[in-house]
């Protein structure tokens, strides 16, 4: 009863940064790898929990877009959702399903709205150049989404079900079981929509936006003796959504993608190690339907094998050294690439010192070697001082790469095998305060991007990737968060904001689709078996043209929900109003956003 | 206040009479847009509208004038426009319509859509008959055609079906003539209608990839062919083709089977070319191609019309912004001035 008070009241997210005093270095270690908080002293990492997770039932992309400060770039309500962090593009940003690389090799994104939120445990958010320790793309930062894998007694299925507007309807069932030696998790979830909202001050609707989304999702584990534990994670995703009209154009296209990722990963850790070794399989198909009542479409597919060994050993209580080495063999074909395969090892160490109670630093270095380009040598390096009980500095320096896609490289007609690394050069420093309730966070950072690969036209329809472009950005990023309990009243505010200036170098205009400013904030109110939640974002105007000439205006968003637990907590029943002021809205230009529409949902848990 | 309003009807009084009077008047301007050229913009190419820039006398540079009197947009990706008795004919491309406008005004007069305007691509009107190029399905090699259109009343009255990719057309004596540069795919054929029948006379074989043609008012059609590029695995060169109008006999100059030249266009007996970043000059009887180009005058254009000794050419820039047309003289290559346009400027069209 207790437990699921807290976990009502942890329902929004939270900076969990307390966890991990109470872990032991090397199980913290195992659970999070390198998104480790100690391998990232001198960055800024943020952790959202499953008690936060858990109670959506909602795209990736949606829930990180109320939840955080990043910024998504949405064409149009469930289509391809693109990620922008510190100004930066959709590919650099590593993203990672526990621990493994899963930007498209195709084209080096992810699309936020084809990952289904709920299959998850946890999110970490790790702001900053970040090569040296996740590889290729790590540029404004890395995002991790990671099951659970708890061995602890413990049985339980969970039915969500939940439906709105314009034909919504979404599902999520879980079933969980396990014990001091095992664990075993299935969950199965689906998001179906007409999605044909009416265009506000507008007569046209929505057409050709429907969607059928699901996906299966199940991790295994064995705890063989305290050493050694083993497990196994799959993933399947089926994403297949009409690409929407815009405002100016009607469509008939469809995009088909499947995901299947399995993993399979054995910890071992000994008194003053642990090691780490994760073989992957991931798989990629990318079906794209001019006209969706025809069968011409253009599929493109690949494939990864990756393994991937981590070693971390601590001399004592100052220092360790952690390492890892990956190999990837990738393959790719399909009608705009042949068959094609590639072969990148690459490595990194890093020394962690607590030099003294106060004062941490991480020195670190990163090589690799590829069957296609050449892959630069980068190094990093980070550090925080606790001035006192209250404040800690932050501070970091690195350099970082972004790796040609098989699209730049292959695609055909166009795709240019002579290209190179994408390199990135980034400094941050930052102040961290928590005392009490209240607990907040600073950060400032700056870039510098060359050879970023832009495809330019060659001729009027001929168009070719080259390192040609160089970017520079720096910015402001500001979180803070405030508990109160008064009796069995609980607030907690929490609101960030960040400033992005990310400019093309040789005009010296913003980027397109980089917004100045983003700013969210959460506040929440419970009262024993009553909830409420109020969002509030705001997305700056955005350049469309290059020249800056053009740009969509900034917008205010907000959404509204109450939940209310019945059954001895067992069953929740929640509604939600979403864009509660009907604001007419476009992420990107010509698509407009739904108008206020509501949703429910049905939480149900049996233990 | 008694004063002021016997001002004023006297003022209404004197008006009406200057108004009833005015017969031996200059007589009054059409519409704000009736003197000078337009530009036609594409407009971004996924999400956004084409739009209109217009030149006026003294060189008043006016963008997006069909928002401006309209206030809406035209349409995504603005693939051609032309002028033809009092109106405007926008075709645009990805909004499946022709939007047709009042030439002077730019007032709306209508929309003509529906299944028989399918991804159109190019206009040209003869008296009350306009003809649009289509694609149709661009993956689907069969299903092009060309619609033909009552202008006086704006409704689609037929089509006829052509070969692959129809795109750039010519009125001459009665026949239309149909470059098929293949759209997606590459063609490289020119189809001849007799306009009186509306059936398919000739089909007559060019070089790869017709990309544009023109008359030269002395009984022949000129035809560019850019040839396959080098990307398709099967590159040819491009093609000059001299076309009769009467017996329809073809004549092929060879370019280099490297060079792809584009955008044909003709000043009084000259012709001109773009290629490899530069513009050449060819007399219209000659049977061989220029040795060097014209002196001063570069870029990779992407739309080109030679008007009154001026050759008047657009620059995309990087495609995802403004573009600009640039005025060269062609007799010395100078630049003789820059004007911004929209985004994609794709074609340039004269009052």
């Amino acid at each position: 009863m207790e437990k699921l008070v807290l976990i009502l009241f942890l329902s929004v997210n939270i900076v969990a940064f307390s966890q991990y005093d109470s872990l032991n270095k090397l199980e913290e270690i195992v659970l999070y790898g390198n998104f480790s908080p100690d391998l990232n002293t001198g960055y800024s990492v943020e952790i959202i929990t499953d008690s936060i997770i858990k109670n959506e039932i909602n795209s990736m992309g949606n829930f990180l877009q109320n939840h955080t400060n990043l910024y998504f770039k949405q064409n149009g309500n469930g289509m391809v959702s693109s990620i922008s962090l510190r100004g930066t593009s959709a590919s650099h940003t590593g993203i990672f399903w526990n621990g493994i690389a899963i930007n498209s090799s195709l084209n080096g994104q992810t699309d936020f709205n084809t990952l289904p939120i709920n299959s998850f445990e946890g999110i970490e958010i790790r702001k900053g150049g970040g090569s040296v320790l996740f590889g290729s793309g790590a540029i404004g930062g890395a995002v991790n989404m990671r099951d659970k894998v708890i061995f602890k007694p413990d049985k339980n299925v969970l039915i969500q079900l939940g439906g709105g507007s314009y034909n919504t309807f979404k599902s999520n069932v879980l079933g969980l079981i396990s014990g001091n030696k095992y664990y075993a998790k299935v969950s199965f979830n689906t998001i179906f929509s007409d999605n044909d909202y009416q265009f506000p001050d507008n007569d046209l609707n929505n057409e050709n936006g429907e969607f059928k989304n699901y996906g299966i999702n199940s991790a295994f584990g064995w705890r063989f003796n305290d050493k050694n534990q083993i497990a196994i994670y799959t993933s399947y995703i089926n994403n297949d959504r009409n690409t929407s009209r815009t405002l100016t154009a009607t469509s008939n296209a469809k995009l088909k993608n499947k995901n299947g990722r399995f993993l399979l990963n054995w910890n071992n850790i000994g008194n003053q190690y642990a090691s780490t070794l994760k073989l992957a399989y991931l798989n990629e198909n990318y079906e794209y339907f001019f006209d969706k009542d025809l069968q011409n479409s253009s599929l493109n597919k690949s494939k990864s094998f990756i393994t991937q060994y981590n070693f971390n050993y601590f001399l004592n209580n100052k220092i360790s050294l952690n390492s890892g080495i990956d190999y990837t063999h990738s393959l790719g074909q399909g009608s705009n690439i042949s068959n094609i395969s590639q072969n990148d090892v690459e490595a990194f160490v890093l020394l962690h010192h607590k030099a003294f109670l106060n004062f941490v630093y991480n020195i670190s270095v990163r090589k690799g070697f590829s069957s296609d380009y050449n892959i630069p040598f980068i190094y990093a390096l980070d550090l925080s001082y606790r001035i006192n009980n209250s404040f800690k500095i932050k501070a970091n320096y690195s350099t970082n790469y972004r790796l040609p896609t098989f699209n730049d490289l292959y695609w055909e007609p166009g795709g240019n095998p002579n290209l190179k690394s994408e390199e990135n050069k980034s400094a941050e420093f930052g102040i961290d305060y928590q005392k009490n309730k209240t607990k907040f966070e600073l950060t400032s950072y700056w870039m510098k991007n060359k050879n970023l690969i832009q495809w330019i036209p060659i001729s009027s329809d001929f168009w070719q990737p080259e390192n040609i472009q160089k970017t520079s950005g720096y910015g402001l990023e500001f979180s803070i968060q405030h508990k109160r309990m008064i009796g069995d009243h609980k607030f907690q505010l929490q609101a960030q904001y960040a400033y992005s200036v990310s400019k093309d170098d040789l005009i010296n205009k913003q980027l397109i689709y980089v917004p100045f400013h983003k700013a969210n904030s959460n506040f929440n109110y419970n009262f024993k078996k009553l909830n409420l939640n109020y969002n509030l974002q705001f997305t700056g105007k955005v350049y469309t043209t290059t020249s800056n000439s053009q740009n969509l205006d900034n917008y205010w968003l907000s959404n509204i929900g109450i939940s209310y637990k019945f059954l001895k907590n067992d069953l929740k029943i929640g509604l939600r109003l979403n864009n509660l002021l009907d604001k007419n809205y476009q992420s990107v230009a010509y698509r407009p956003m739904p108008g206020r529409n509501f949703e429910f949902n049905i939480n149900y848990k049996i233990d | 206040m008694n004063l002021l309003k016997i001002t004023a009807a006297f003022l209404t009084f004197l008006l009406f009479f200057v108004s009833c009077s005015e017969d031996d008047q200059p007589e009054l301007p059409k519409g704000d847009y009736e003197k000078g050229y337009f530009i036609s913009n594409e407009g971004p190419f996924n999400n956004g509208s084409g739009t209109i820039t217009h030149v006026g006398e003294d060189d008043v540079v006016s963008q997006n004038i069909y928002k401006t009197v309209n206030d809406e947009d035209l349409g995504n990706i603005v693939q051609f426009m032309a002028l033809s008795g009092d109106n405007a004919y926008f075709v645009v491309n990805n909004s499946h319509k022709i939007v047709v406008a009042n030439r002077y005004t730019m007032k709306k007069i209508t929309t003509i859509e529906g299944e028989n305007i399918n991804n159109p691509r190019y206009f040209v009107a003869n008296n009350d008959r306009g003809y649009v190029s289509n694609w149709g399905d661009p993956l689907n090699p069969n299903d092009d055609f060309i619609s033909i259109i009552d202008l006086n009343s704006n409704e689609i009255i037929s089509t006829i079906s052509v070969g692959e990719g129809p795109e750039d057309m010519l009125i001459e004596n009665n026949d239309l003539y149909v470059n098929l540069q293949g759209g997606w795919s590459q063609n490289n054929k020119v189809e001849v209608i007799d306009l009186q029948s509306n059936i398919v006379s000739n089909t007559l074989i060019v070089g790869d990839v017709p990309n544009s043609l023109v008359t030269d008012g002395r009984g022949n059609i000129w035809v560019l062919c850019g040839g396959k590029p080098s990307w398709t695995g099967f590159e040819s060169g491009g093609k000059l083709a001299k076309i009769t109008t009467s017996g329809h006999m073809v004549e092929l100059i060879d370019f280099d089977v490297t060079e792809h030249p584009e955008h044909l266009t003709i000043n009084s007996e000259e012709l001109y070319y773009n290629l490899n970043g530069k513009v050449y000059e060819m007399i219209a009887q000659s049977s061989s191609l220029p040795e060097s180009p014209i002196d001063g005058i570069d870029g990779f254009f992407y739309a080109m019309k030679a008007n009154n000794g001026e050759l008047f050419a657009t620059d995309p820039i990087d495609f995802q912004s403004e573009g600009s047309l640039k005025v060269f003289n062609l007799s010395s290559g100078a630049l003789i001035e820059t004007i911004q346009t929209g985004i994609l400027p794709g074609t340039i069209i004269f009052q």
